[in-house]
């Protein structure tokens, strides 16, 4: 028990250098590829945008007012809904961030 | 590679702002919960006190 103990150390000393760089080559590209659409995609809106951000919500009242919700396609319903929903995600993730836990409410 | 998208401003502003509110929502809930579970926990072991003094003086009672 303690050879094989012994032996799966000594296999993951000498293999373990290897794992990493593996992990490395691996993951390298992935997140080049997401940090350049995450760069441009993800960002928080600038000072700029947030009169833009404000003139959207306002077009959003006054088309919803007007009964646009009514003419939508299924598939424009379907991917404004899709967006809404990470919306809400992110108020989730917001909620992690400020009750410092992943699982419930650790009180 | 494909060029990213521009995401529209009132996307990227509700999503922040969403980031935010559930920031301090979580907070708040915590503060607010946390005092609460403390109190449970606080009446909780004075129970377990009282519990284990009654069981003890049974034992005693049934021994003597």
């Amino acid at each position: 028990m303690a050879q094989a103990a012994q032996r799966l150390a000594q296999r993951i000393a000498a293999r373990g250098p290897q794992l990493l760089s593996a992990a490395v080559a691996y993951s390298k590209p992935r997140l080049a590829t997401f940090w350049y659409y995450a760069r441009v995609e993800l960002a928080p809106p600038s000072p700029a945008e947030i009169p833009r951000a404000i003139d959207g919500m306002k077009a959003m009242v006054r088309s919803f007012q007007s009964g646009r919700l009514a003419q939508l396609t299924v598939r424009e319903a379907l991917r404004n809904g899709l967006v809404a929903t990470e919306v809400l995600m992110w108020f989730y993730i917001g909620e992690i961030i400020g009750k410092g836990g992943l699982i419930g409410y650790n009180v | 590679m494909i060029p990213p998208v521009q995401v529209s401003p009132l996307i990227k502003f509700t999503r922040y702002s969403a980031l935010l509110v559930g920031m301090i929502y979580g907070k708040k809930r915590y503060d607010y919960l946390k005092p609460i579970a403390e109190e449970e926990r606080r009446i909780e072991a004075e129970e377990k006190k009282k519990r284990e003094e009654l069981e003890r003086i049974a034992k005693e009672l049934a021994e003597g």
